[in-house]
């Protein structure tokens, strides 16, 4: 038995096992009923296919943690069906469904090194660096000065996304780039 | 903490101060160290040396009611151990008023009156409270009530709870849930106001016999003893003075909470000092 998790460890990220399933938690709000027990909502996205499950935990009730490991490789190539990892000691390969990893596929370029997820010895999924850096290969003309809060255009990068940008960025211009929100987070100085 | 935020919510508390100023309430501060937490089983409270923050101004206002003052109401920092979430925090405020000779009809009036006056302040329209009873709200989504506790709260979380959209009064709790209210032909005489599904408000009509409060007393030490948790400890002093207390009706309202719903605040911490 690995370990298990009380409802005051929720948070995003938490990966667990239901069912024979690992899932991952991208959502948990502590909730209370005026006279009752305490619950935790979740919301729970299968690893593989990317269902979200909704359950709700009483306070008191654990979550099994999902037997996962995690190794840094360094992406390869695509072909469509898998994409290709390598470990960049041992150069051993491992190739991983393109279902597991489509959602992020646009912020990977290759050469990148990324954490790929093991589930029961198999590899599953990735996780992308916090922050990635790309070109803006495509975006309307910047406008001098124009700050205002709020205001973006659509821009699409070298590694393949297309973000939100403020007014002001350029053609050409090298952004830092939240993977986890896929928010813009500064301009690059080059 | 967000200052927009905190503009309103100055705004507000001067706005029910008014209201509960026009409408002949009297402004009352109780000790928050106390002796005796909470009644209910399932409230946590932060521990001071051998006494209590107190979880909720309740006993000390009947104490207040029972020496002769007959509309009170204050607005103080309560406490409740492991509440942590976007709705709930360690320290909260807690607007809190009592009304002698009046029932659970009074107060629906008072709490949307109160809510209308504090919605003008931030220049928002009035939520217009729905009265809902809980039976009903059951009925809607055609389920059986269940007995039990646990299959009880499960339920009202996730289905009950996610289908209240509509700023709504909740009336005709199960018995078991009085704590501090009468009971009246198997039901709590209480209600609980929701905004944006959110509970932001409690109302009892509260229970006047001493010996029925000891025993929910004792009941409720029972209950905690066995979940492996201390007892609270009985209120001497409330229960000694309850024979004095008139009829009353009483009604809690998390301020936090209210200056969320108004100001479409999302998390707790916005509208606090943190």
């Amino acid at each position: 038995m690995g370990r298990s998790y009380q409802t005051s460890d929720f948070r995003n990220g938490l990966k667990v096992e239901i069912d024979g399933n690992p899932y991952v938690m991208v959502y948990f709000q502590f909730v209370k009923p005026g006279k009752g027990t305490a619950f935790t909502r979740t919301k729970l996205k299968h690893m593989v296919s990317g269902n979200v499950l909704e359950r709700t935990y009483r306070t008191g009730e654990t979550l099994q943690a999902a037997d996962v490991e995690e190794e840094s490789m360094q992406y390869l190539y695509n072909d469509g069906e898998f994409y290709h990892f390598m470990n960049e000691e041992t150069y051993e390969q491992v190739a991983i469904p393109a279902k597991g990893i489509e959602d992020q596929a646009d912020f990977l370029v290759e050469n990148d090194v990324v954490d790929v997820l093991y589930y029961k010895g198999s590899p599953l999924n990735i996780t992308l660096p916090n922050f990635i850096e790309s070109e803006v290969t495509y975006c309307e003309p910047g406008v001098r000065g124009n700050t205002a809060q709020g205001a973006t255009k659509p821009a699409t990068l070298a590694c393949g996304a297309t973000i939100n940008v403020p007014l002001f960025v350029d053609q050409g211009e090298v952004l830092k780039i939240d993977t986890r929100t896929r928010e813009y987070v500064s301009r690059v100085q080059k | 903490m967000n200052p927009t935020r905190l503009r309103q919510r100055a705004a507000i508390t001067a706005a029910l101060r008014r209201w509960f100023e026009a409408n002949g309430y009297a402004e009352v501060h109780t000790p928050a160290l106390v002796t005796s937490p909470a009644l209910e089983e399932h409230l946590e409270p932060v521990e001071v040396g051998d006494l209590f923050l107190h979880t909720s101004p309740e006993f000390a206002m009947k104490r207040v009611l029972a020496a002769g003052l007959c509309r009170i109401y204050q607005i103080a920092p309560c406490f409740r151990e492991e509440e942590i979430g976007v709705h709930h925090q360690r320290e909260f405020t807690m607007v809190e008023w009592y009304r002698a000779n009046a029932g659970t009809a009074e107060l629906m009036d008072d709490v949307q009156q109160l809510i209308g006056a504090a919605a003008e302040a931030v220049g928002v329209a009035s939520p217009v409270l729905k009265r809902r009873s809980v039976a009903s709200l059951w009925a809607e989504l055609h389920l059986d009530e269940p007995e039990d506790e646990v299959s009880w709260f499960q339920l009202w979380v996730d289905r009950v709870e996610p289908a209240l959209v509509e700023p709504t009064i909740i009336h005709g709790y199960p018995a078991w849930q009085a704590a501090l209210a009468k009971e009246c032909r198997g039901r709590a005489d209480r209600f609980e106001v929701y905004l944006s599904g959110i509970e932001i408000g409690n109302c009892f009509a509260e229970e006047g016999d001493a010996g029925v409060l000891k025993t929910r007393f004792e009941t409720s030490a029972t209950k905690r003893s066995e979940m492996g948790r201390s007892p609270h400890p009985e209120d001497a002093s409330l229960l000694e003075s309850t024979p004095r207390m008139p009829r009353t009706a009483g009604m809690a309202v998390g301020l936090d909470r209210l200056v969320m719903a108004l100001t479409g605040a999302l998390d707790i911490q916005e509208v606090q000092v943190r």
